[in-house]
């Protein structure tokens, strides 16, 4: 029995730290890749080349006149405001068209799907070439007899359309996720739910209300969530098509990183657009989440 | 299901054991892999260098040019290629750390002049002459920097202007196409600006075009190009009556520039596309356009303004760190690296223009000709003042900062001219005196 309690006693010990054993590996994955690199941004954004404390990135960031800091924190928000709300309702609007069932709905689904492949430089180029002066959009405007000058879409004179050329390309670009997730949650509602509620005489709105759009919420906060997070890391596409004439967060922290090797107010920039992902995560989970497990109790 | 205690303990047991093996597995690994980096001593040499960097040339460098080197010599280079502020830093540390790892150094004329001043850089003069290859006097005399042989020119590089035929076609008045392909003295700014109006006027389309994108050069047209040409330097005279009237004629001539400019990083592509007749690039930006459609475009020196032809003139040198590890393999490799034969190849393959007479005169026909003849004709044109760019280091980025923040603010969003220069000048100064770096030519000179 001796024997007994002393094997016991070493297997309690094994039990209470075999799950910090377990969880290490994730642990150290999340302190080497996350947090070294965070700590490595902090050191950057607030040290000198000598390694003491300033905040002459904070002050250059904030007040020199070669900062675009308030132009690209305006603009991402802007663009974001923009992109997202139509991009949630054209992909709502898709997988609901695309759960119906029609001649070609396959093919039409990889089509959807096409854009989702390409790289935001390689979209942006697409897009670049065909609304330049002499792009396809153009010369068919004018073939057509539509226009008689072609109508610019690029150059600092012509931001306003430089930024309908942003969201044109960025909609047609990541509607696709938002599509991807939206459709799959689709998927998941069982058919009982709407069989019952036709039995009951529910019309196409009634069931679209009460049903599809509560059981889609959790899809839903995925999928602003991943479409929120990816618009304040904006980049390529408007590093393409309109440069630095609209500046965005991403793209003036990879300017002042590489074309005036201010390295501390690029890491600044990275640690901004890390506090507003974690802001905006943090408002979509309390939001949806708490909506959603009411209604589930409550049902 | 609850399972039994023993299977838990067993379990858990594997568990422990698995993620034991598994620490032993990677520290082994990596005592081995320390072990037999340490082993194998110093059978490379290191060749750091911040021109070929970019992907495909770095690819050229490594596949085609360090092999072959491979072949001859039987030495093994790695190829370090790096931004501008790491070189400086990078030898700066080594040197002071008196560590040096770095054989080879391939970098701008400032930067080297920089190192040099410092005392890092070997003498090159001790290891003789290069036999078979003659290098321009210019060349050799810039060379020399703080009482020694500090580099042997390696590869130059210019930004010149290119013409899609159809625009001889829309000449102003008074303006020939001989003008133009020499750079006469009536290949003026003042040219270029009715030329540009006159496209615009003719065929309603504004077919002049500058790299002005985020990652564009157009930096270079301003305080290389347009500074010299209009005030006789580049930094000196930043705040001046003549700068007043440059940043005048910029605006003016901005009416008939494509508005897409500031959002191209460079001309080939909208050359090629037709978006612009009239472009201005580095070399090797342009080469794509011209190799694709020789016989559609031409090369020409840039116009002159009221105080001469202002152009930069790009060198890139090759030099031996002091105490580098290898010396006589590293002048092995320079020797290499400017024998004729090596530099055509590299004209072929990147742009970059060879610095030996021997190398100019092989030199195919077709677009390379089309690019050498109008870099020679630039190099060549009267009333030449040859710009280069100054050796700021780290605070090189804050050097283009302020020009370019200067176009923006006056050409772009129309802000008083006095005001603006009033403003950043001091800044401009500021850089200098900070790092201590000289006046670049031609202030210096």
């Amino acid at each position: 029995m001796a024997s007994g309690g002393q094997n016991r006693k070493n297997f309690s010990i094994v039990e209470k730290y075999l799950p910090y054993f377990l969880i290490a590996p994730a642990l150290s994955y999340l302190l080497f890749f996350i947090g070294y690199p965070l700590s490595q941004a902090v050191i950057l954004a607030f040290t000198d080349s000598q390694g003491r404390f300033t905040l002459a990135h904070v002050n250059y960031l904030l007040y020199s006149p070669q900062s675009m800091f308030y132009d690209a924190l305006k603009d991402t928000l802007l663009l974001a405001a923009v992109i997202i709300p139509i991009q949630v309702i054209i992909a709502l609007g898709l997988s609901l068209l695309l759960s119906t069932s029609f001649v070609g709905r396959d093919l039409a689904l990889y089509i959807v799907i096409i854009p989702l492949t390409i790289s935001d430089v390689a979209g942006g180029l697409i897009w670049y070439s065909m609304l330049s002066t002499n792009g396809f959009f153009n010369k068919f405007l004018m073939a057509a007899g539509l226009i008689h000058s072609p109508i610019h879409f690029f150059g600092y004179q012509y931001r306003a359309m430089e930024f309908l050329a942003i969201v044109l390309a960025e909609v047609w670009r990541a509607t696709a996720i938002v599509f991807v997730i939206l459709f799959a949650g689709l998927q998941m509602i069982s058919k009982e739910y709407l069989e019952a509620a036709e039995v009951f005489g529910a019309g196409t709105w009634v069931k679209v209300r009460h049903i599809i759009f509560p059981m889609l919420k959790p899809s839903l906060q995925s999928a602003l969530l991943i479409r929120t997070l990816f618009a304040f890391q904006v980049f390529g596409v408007v590093m393409v098509l309109a440069g630095r004439d609209i500046p965005v967060l991403a793209g003036e922290a990879y300017y002042e990183q590489t074309e005036l090797y201010h390295y501390g107010v690029a890491a600044l920039y990275a640690l901004i657009i890390a506090a507003i992902s974690v802001v905006v995560g943090y408002i979509y989970i309390k939001m949806f989440k708490a909506q959603y497990i009411r209604e589930v109790s409550a049902g | 299901m609850r399972l039994s205690r023993n299977t838990r303990k067993a379990i858990s047991k594997a568990a422990a054991g698995a993620i034991v093996a598994i620490i032993v597995i990677v520290v082994a690994a990596g005592i081995g892999y320390w072990y037999y980096t340490q082993q194998r001593g110093p059978t490379k040499i290191i060749w750091a260098s911040t021109q070929l960097v970019p992907p495909e040339e770095q690819s050229f460098v490594k596949g085609t040019l360090l092999v072959d080197f491979k072949k001859k010599t039987g030495i093994d280079v790695e190829f370090v290629g790096m931004s501008y502020s790491e070189m400086i830093t990078r030898v700066t540390s080594e040197e002071q750390a008196g560590k040096v790892t770095i054989s080879v150094i391939g970098d701008l004329h400032g930067d080297l002049d920089m190192l040099a001043s410092k005392g890092y850089l070997m003498d090159l003069s001790k290891f003789g002459t290069l036999p078979g290859r003659t290098f321009p006097k210019v060349l050799m005399n810039y060379a020399k920097l703080h009482g020694i042989q500090a580099y042997i020119p390696w590869m130059t590089a210019t930004y010149v202007m290119v013409i899609n035929k159809k625009a001889f076609d829309y000449l102003p008045s008074g303006l020939t196409k001989e003008d133009v392909m020499k750079g006469t003295s009536k290949w003026t700014y003042d040219a270029l600006l009715a030329w540009a109006k006159n496209l615009y006027e003719k065929t309603g389309k504004k077919l002049l075009g500058f790299p002005a994108g985020p990652h564009g050069l157009f930096v270079r047209f301003l305080h290389g190009y347009l500074y010299p040409a209009f005030t006789g330097a580049q930094v000196k005279n930043f705040d001046s009556p003549d700068a007043v009237k440059m940043w005048q004629y910029l605006k003016e001539l901005w009416q008939y520039v494509n508005p897409a400019s500031t959002t191209w990083d460079a001309m080939a592509d909208p050359l090629l596309k037709g978006q612009v007749w009239i472009a201005w690039d580095h070399t090797a930006r342009i080469k794509d356009a011209i190799e694709q459609e020789p016989n559609q475009f031409v090369v020409v020196p840039v116009p002159q303004g009221p105080k001469g032809r202002g152009f930069i003139l790009v060198v890139a040198g090759l030099a031996i760190p002091k105490n580098a590890p290898n010396p006589q393999a590293a002048w092995k490799l320079i020797d290499y690296l400017t024998q004729p034969s090596t530099q055509v190849e590299v004209l072929k393959k990147t742009g970059f223009f060879p610095t030996v007479q021997e190398a100019s005169k092989s030199i195919p026909s077709g677009s390379l000709k089309v690019l050498a003849e109008g870099v020679n004709a630039q190099l060549n044109a009267p009333n030449a003042i040859v710009a280069m760019i100054p050796s700021l280091g780290s605070k090189g980025g804050d050097f283009k900062s302020i020009y370019i923040t200067a176009f923006q603010r006056i050409v772009l969003q129309g802000q008083d001219i006095q005001k603006v220069l009033g403003e950043l000048g001091p800044q401009l100064m500021n850089l200098f005196k900070e790092t201590g770096a000289p006046l670049p030519p031609p202030d210096s000179g």
